[in-house]
């Protein structure tokens, strides 16, 4: 006795697309998104190779060629110390990139972490994370962050010159990492609660998702359900997410050093360059134009690129 | 395509032996204003190479039951009382790991949506493959090559090739056959269809059906099939269990059922299926009412506010499952029917 067969002509069989190829190729058909992507990828390494693109030191000051125009030797000018703009908008590259990638890597661990925590168990420890979650929300970003830094970099800074006189070691002469440290700290501090809330409503979702009740059924553990089930279905809006949220992080740490409560002058921040540039642009609208226009190009980048990946990772969504 | 399947291999030696043994199963759901009985004390048996269907309609606690059974429900729905005996241990109390062993390993499922049941991002091969690997012990290249012996069992063309294919690459009724071939993966002694084909077509419908009553033959396990379609089971079960609002109220072998139904529930069900002789003006026959709300249970027969033969004594107590005639086969929980055996 034979199984029934489905059919008795031969069927063409077309060779399987991984999901992740299948979205790849809709990400590719999204004009937008692949001018996004080409304009991350550009920035990307122009923040890697900063040091063997750039023809000056971001430092060195010219006091003979002060707030020149835009030319051959200078591509974006000089500025009233007479550095190279250039160099200094490819260094802030660097700066944006790193306060970027370090911000979202420490709010993604946070925020997966404790969303997984919370959508899997529930009860009184998914209470309590989303109590802090609301609680870090409601409280004004800026407002915190200058918190932070005003009650923090001042103490550290004259602790850590004490350290030194009294110590001599030079590791307490160098504050630039107490100033990136506290950026980093204080971003993260305001950006893990939206992975969380999203981490957390995904799981929340899945898991009452048929195909973990089946795989359950299959008597597969609670680590493979979670590992193998759980948190490959929720990684497409993750992605989404951190794509947009490097965005975000740049231009919020530009924010941030506009405003003087982020990274701190000589490091080159485009958010510092924007707050020089302000005081001298209807004379010099070279310095506010340069690192303004690249912020500006980054953000419209970053979210673009987010844009075409929640298409692609959601094509139910877009159909 | 479809085989008609007049003569049947060779019957599943039915021992009468107890491969599954529910009794006294009561389950509640926690509600805003405290727990309600969904399913009350429910009895229900499969012997070794037995075909059990249970019919009844939505919500009257069919797939519930065996979900709870296995434990395989959220928390906020408890076994309260009663024991579940599978090859005589009790689910209800075994160990998680146990009990994960049972699962896949003895007692396969499929369920209802295969468009939902299987993992959207996992190849299907895998998916075979991992109750294999896990209950098995199989190596990962043995568990591949058994993946696509299984998927030629439930008659995948291109079985192979299939192996890399992603859920969504598949229709409904492969998918349904892909999930038939993961339940069957390790040779379970009991199969349980969770109304395996209520998303599918008419036509893929009986494919499954006859799919399932072939492997049944040929792997010789007992299977428990949940529908609310009498109809498309009459082939394919020895016996059926009639549920109403978490209760067993008829129980008989498939022929004496369709010859005798004995409940009023059962009488209306049978009469609310279309048949093709039937007049063109014929209205559908159809039950009053609706089945009682979790927590707001009759008193009496839970049946009683909807029977046409509901007497005094049917809103009092409840009726308890009494066997009919002689060797007790066919039991009905129904004052009247009993006492109408009786008189006769």
């Amino acid at each position: 006795m034979s199984v029934v067969p489905m059919t008795t002509t031969p069927i063409e069989i077309e060779p399987p697309v991984s999901l992740w190829r299948d979205a790849w190729h809709r990400l590719r058909r999204n004009k937008l998104a692949v001018f996004g992507l080409a304009v991350v990828v550009i920035l990307a390494f122009t923040a890697l190779l900063g040091p063997y693109l750039t023809p000056y030191d971001f430092l060195s000051q010219d006091l003979n060629s002060r707030n020149l125009g835009p030319s051959l030797s200078h591509l974006f000018g000089t500025d009233d110390l007479g550095r190279d703009v250039f160099s200094r908008v490819v260094y802030g590259t660097r700066t944006a990139f790193l306060v970027a990638i370090v911000v979202t890597f420490i709010a993604v661990v946070i925020g997966v972490t404790l969303g997984a925590l919370a959508g899997f168990f529930g009860g009184w420890l998914d209470r309590i994370v989303m109590w802090l979650t609301d609680m870090t929300m409601s409280i004004p970003n800026l407002l915190l962050v200058v918190v932070i830094n005003a009650s923090l970099k001042t103490p550290i800074a004259s602790w850590m010159e004490s350290r030194y006189l009294a110590t001599l070691n030079p590791f307490y002469r160098e504050t630039i990492w107490v100033d990136f440290l506290l950026v980093f700290g204080s971003m993260a501090l305001i950006s893990w609660p939206p992975y969380a809330r999203l981490v957390r409503a995904q799981v929340l979702s899945i898991r009452s998702r048929p195909y973990i009740t089946a795989a359950q059924a299959l008597g597969l553990t609670n680590r493979i359900i979670l590992m193998r089930y759980v948190v490959p279905n929720a990684l497409g809006p993750l992605i989404v997410a951190v794509s947009a949220g490097l965005g975000t992080a740049m231009v919020l740490e530009s924010a941030f050093s506009f405003l003087g409560v982020g990274v701190n002058p000589p490091t080159p921040s485009w958010g510092n360059m924007i707050s020089d540039g302000l005081r001298v642009w209807q004379h010099y609208p070279h310095l506010l134009a340069a690192p303004a226009a690249v912020l500006g190009l980054a953000s419209v980048a970053f979210s673009f690129l987010g844009d075409g990946l929640n298409d692609a990772l959601n094509p139910r969504g877009a159909k | 395509m479809m085989m008609a399947n007049n003569i049947r291999p060779e019957p599943p030696a039915k021992t009468g032996e107890r491969l599954l043994d529910v009794r006294g199963l009561t389950i509640e759901i926690e509600t805003r204003s405290g727990p309600a009985t969904i399913v009350d004390g429910i009895d229900l048996h499969v012997d070794k190479g037995e075909t059990l269907g249970i019919v009844g309609e939505s919500g009257c606690g069919k797939s519930l039951t065996m979900l709870s059974m296995m434990r395989l429900l959220p928390n906020k729905i408890k076994v309260t009382k009663g024991e579940a005996n599978f090859a005589g241990r009790d689910l209800q109390k075994m160990s998680n790991s146990d009990l994960r062993k049972v699962r896949g390993g003895d007692v396969g499922f499929i369920f209802q949506d295969p468009m939902t049941s299987l993992n959207p991002v996992m190849r299907i091969g895998q998916q075979l493959a991992e109750p294999l690997i896990y209950h098995r012990g199989m190596s990962k290249a043995d568990a591949r090559k058994r993946a696509g012996e299984l998927l030629k069992l439930v008659g995948i063309p291109g079985a192979e090739d299939r192996l890399d294919a992603y859920p969504h690459e598949l229709s409904g009724g492969m998918r349904q056959r892909v999930m038939i071939a993961i339940g069957l993966a390790c040779n379970p002694q009991l199969l349980i269809a969770d109304e395996p084909t209520t998303a599918l077509d008419v036509t893929i419908q009986a494919q499954i059906v006859d799919l399932v009553k072939d492997l049944r033959d040929k792997l010789g396990m007992s299977v428990v099939w949940i529908t609310h379609d009498l109809a498309l089971i009459a082939g394919l079960v020895d016996r059926i269990n009639v549920l109403y609002a978490g209760t067993v109220v008829e129980d008989a072998p498939v022929d004496a059922l369709f010859a005798n139904p004995s409940h009023p529930y059962t009488q209306g069900l049978l009469a609310s299926i279309p048949k093709l002789s039937d007049e063109r003006s014929t209205r559908l026959s159809s039950i009053g009412g609706t089945p009682p709300e979790p927590g707001r249970r009759p008193k009496g027969c839970p049946f009683a506010p909807r029977c046409p033969l509901a007497e005094a004594i049917c809103h009092e107590r409840v009726p308890s499952l009494e066997g009919l005639g002689q060797n007790g086969a066919h039991r009905v929980a129904c004052f009247v029917a009993q006492r109408k055996l009786e008189a006769a």
